[in-house]
């Protein structure tokens, strides 16, 4: 998580004012601090402890200390293989979100219809229904016998039922409807602090719609791009209910894998080895994507 | 607003830790009340509603609810450890109770202060009456009147019946479900459960089948009719045929399976003789026949009288009780680790 918050952060955040923050204002961090020791620290400490132990039946782990666990999730082809299927369905994610998602976020910055609260509505809907219902919804909708399957039948496109969900496919549609959100709100912010006046002034000048797009809407709105990519690419890599109920037993993601270790073996060291595996590569790919990115948006300036 | 200066932070800081500390006689008065736990759903309806306050009613015992998944009150056992544990008495799947019994956490129930535990079902009673299986949901075969030609009656039909292929619909292994099918194929095939090679041969025979996370995900695919059979909970089934759904449960000639509930009390309890008298209170005939009209479950008290309408859709109960599989879990527990890798690796 800290590798988004960074990523996040404005790149001119850095303190300007030399003024030395008086010692009153340590306090005033302290509550926060404590929050973030208590709950945050802490937790990690101890699963980072618990991923060093062997793992054993009859106890929750056993006695000294080993890298067993790291060894075997890393020289595993299966574990390596879901590690990798895992971080290929982010990859798939994110620019089909950033498709979907930046017309609508563009629409939404732009527009001056009374709808447009009804828009965001809308955009949020998703949120505002549970995960779990989400996934039945799609379960119902892309099934052997479920409603889009019916229609292509009763349409004569296709003679039986297409395989659209327990793979891949019936997996990213449900994470891009889950989290489009995500993508959509970052963009909008953006995209509404670029003035209207800029787009107006290009047009002036003779730029075409595209060139007006392409020149200057689109480099402008990159830190909401950056910003949106990687809060989809980090909430897919962890994402769990979707892949348990749309992917059966074909699509089979770390964190699935995490929680079977976890919750359903009580492999707590095991499990605990595989997160650890999963997040580091998630703070990996986010961490060169934002520094790519980064640099990018520099040469933009 | 007023500036926050270093003595406020101090105050509200003192004032959080005197909150705390008031706290803490509160939680050290709760552990005198019987902490009672159970699953979310229906489930934690049920007890509110129902159970506590007849409970309170007959034992004047007061109770707090805590509502949770099996696997979460052992993640909160194991934190708090064998010595101050944070329940008095355990409700969970068996084979999850056979794991944490090895442990250390639980002690042999005294007949004397359970009446009712000489009434369960010999086989729902475990060695040293170290727990009970107080609430049993079996596991049989359900399928679509309407899709399927020949019916199943036996466990071996959905090797043997063609219609089934590619229509079967099974639990994922994270489910106890899947393992209790696994071990009973091992059982049916290898001639006992420790023959789990032979049972990965023949479940690879039934592939291509659909897996379940839970069984309302089944429900869901037995409705659109995804799958046309399935190796299903009987209390899921008779929801659906509430529901208007065309489906029938199959009592399997060779037996069924069971989710089993298994009541456990902990050996250094806060309250364990309110422990005991809420066990024999979820032993009684009439509790377990309320349970049975609630989800279906097959009441664990050999004196329970189902009414004729309610036991056709309680297909196991009275003698049919002995027809239910058992397995060791402390042989099974072991090996679960490696089970679940192996399914994951073959079973797709």
């Amino acid at each position: 998580m800290s590798a988004v918050m960074t990523a996040e952060a404005p790149p001119h955040s850095s303190a300007r004012r030399k003024a030395r923050p008086g010692r009153g204002a340590f306090w005033l961090i302290a509550p926060a601090l404590v929050l973030i020791g208590v709950f945050l620290v802490l937790p990690y400490l101890n699963i980072i402890a618990m991923s060093l132990r062997p793992t054993a039946v009859g106890a929750p782990y056993g006695a000294g200390f080993t890298l067993g666990n790291y060894a075997h999730a890393l020289g595993d082809g299966y574990i390596l293989g879901v590690l990798a299927d895992t971080l290929l369905l982010g990859a798939t994610t994110v620019p089909i979100c950033l498709l979907l998602g930046y017309p609508v976020a563009y629409h939404l910055a732009r527009t001056r219809s009374r709808w447009g609260s009804l828009l965001y509505v809308l955009v949020l809907s998703p949120l505002l229904v549970g995960v779990v219902v989400r996934s039945f919804g799609w379960l119902i909708l892309l099934s052997g016998n479920g409603v889009i399957n019916r229609v292509l039948i009763d349409l004569g496109l296709v003679e039986t039922g297409l395989q659209l969900m327990n793979n891949r496919l019936g997996v990213t549609v449900a994470l891009v409807h889950v989290f489009l959100p995500f993508m959509i709100l970052p963009l909008v912010g953006v995209i509404q602090s670029i003035d209207p006046t800029l787009e107006q002034a290009a047009r002036s000048l003779g730029a075409s719609r595209l060139k007006v797009f392409w020149r200057l809407v689109l480099p402008m709105s990159w830190p909401g791009i950056q910003a949106g990519t990687i809060l989809v690419f980090v909430l897919t890599l962890s994402a769990y209910v979707t892949p348990v109920m749309l992917g059966g037993a074909q699509v089979k993601t770390m964190s699935v894998l995490v929680v079977q270790n976890l919750i359903d073996n009580f492999q707590w060291p095991a499990g605990a080895a595989q997160a650890l595996v999963l997040s580091a590569c998630g703070m990996v790919a986010v961490w060169v994507y934002a520094r790519l990115t980064g640099r990018f948006m520099k040469g933009l300036q | 607003m007023k500036a926050f200066s270093r003595r406020d932070c101090l105050q509200a800081m003192a004032a959080a830790a005197g909150m705390s500390a008031l706290a803490m006689p509160g939680m050290s008065f709760a552990a005198q009340n019987l902490v009672v736990n159970t699953y979310g759903g229906r489930w934690e309806k049920f007890w509110r509603s129902d159970l506590m306050p007849t409970f309170m009613r007959s034992a004047g015992v007061e109770t707090t609810l805590d509502v949770g998944l099996g696997k979460n009150f052992v993640a909160n056992l194991r934190a708090a450890g064998v010595a101050k544990p944070p329940y008095s008495i355990l409700m969970v799947n068996e084979n999850i109770a056979s794991l944490v019994r090895a442990e250390g956490y639980f002690e042999p129930i005294p007949a004397a202060k359970v009446p009712n535990l000489a009434n369960v079902y010999p086989i729902l009673r475990n060695a040293e009456d170290n727990g009970v299986r107080g609430i049993v949901s079996t596991i049989g075969i359900g399928y679509r009147k309407d899709l399927v030609k020949t019916p199943p009656k036996s466990w071996s039909d959905l090797w043997s019946n063609p219609e089934f292929k590619g229509k079967i619909g099974l639990y994922q292994i994270g489910n106890t479900a899947a393992m209790l099918f696994l071990l009973m194929t091992a059982k049916l095939y290898g001639g006992s459960q420790d023959a789990i090679d032979r049972a990965f041969t023949e479940i690879k025979k039934l592939l291509p089948f659909t897996q379940a996370d839970w069984s309302g995900t089944l429900s869901t695919m037995l409705t659109r009719g995804d799958v046309t059979v399935a190796v299903i909970d009987f209390p899921e089934i008779v929801a659906l045929q509430k529901k208007g759904v065309p489906v029938e449960m199959v009592v399997p000639t060779e037996g069924v399976l069971a989710f089993e509930q298994s009541f456990n009390v902990l050996k250094n309890a806060s309250a364990k003789e309110e422990a005991y008298k809420y066990l024999d209170f979820i032993l009684r005939p009439d509790v377990q026949e309320m349970m049975a009209k609630e989800f279906f479950t097959s009441p664990t008290n050999t004196r329970s009288k189902l009414p004729p309408d309610l036991a056709k859709d309680v297909p196991v109960s009275g003698d049919r009780m002995k027809s239910i599989f058992q397995f060791d879990w402390a042989k099974v527990n072991p090996q679960v680790a490696a089970i679940t890798d192996r399914w994951n690796r073959e079973m797709k």
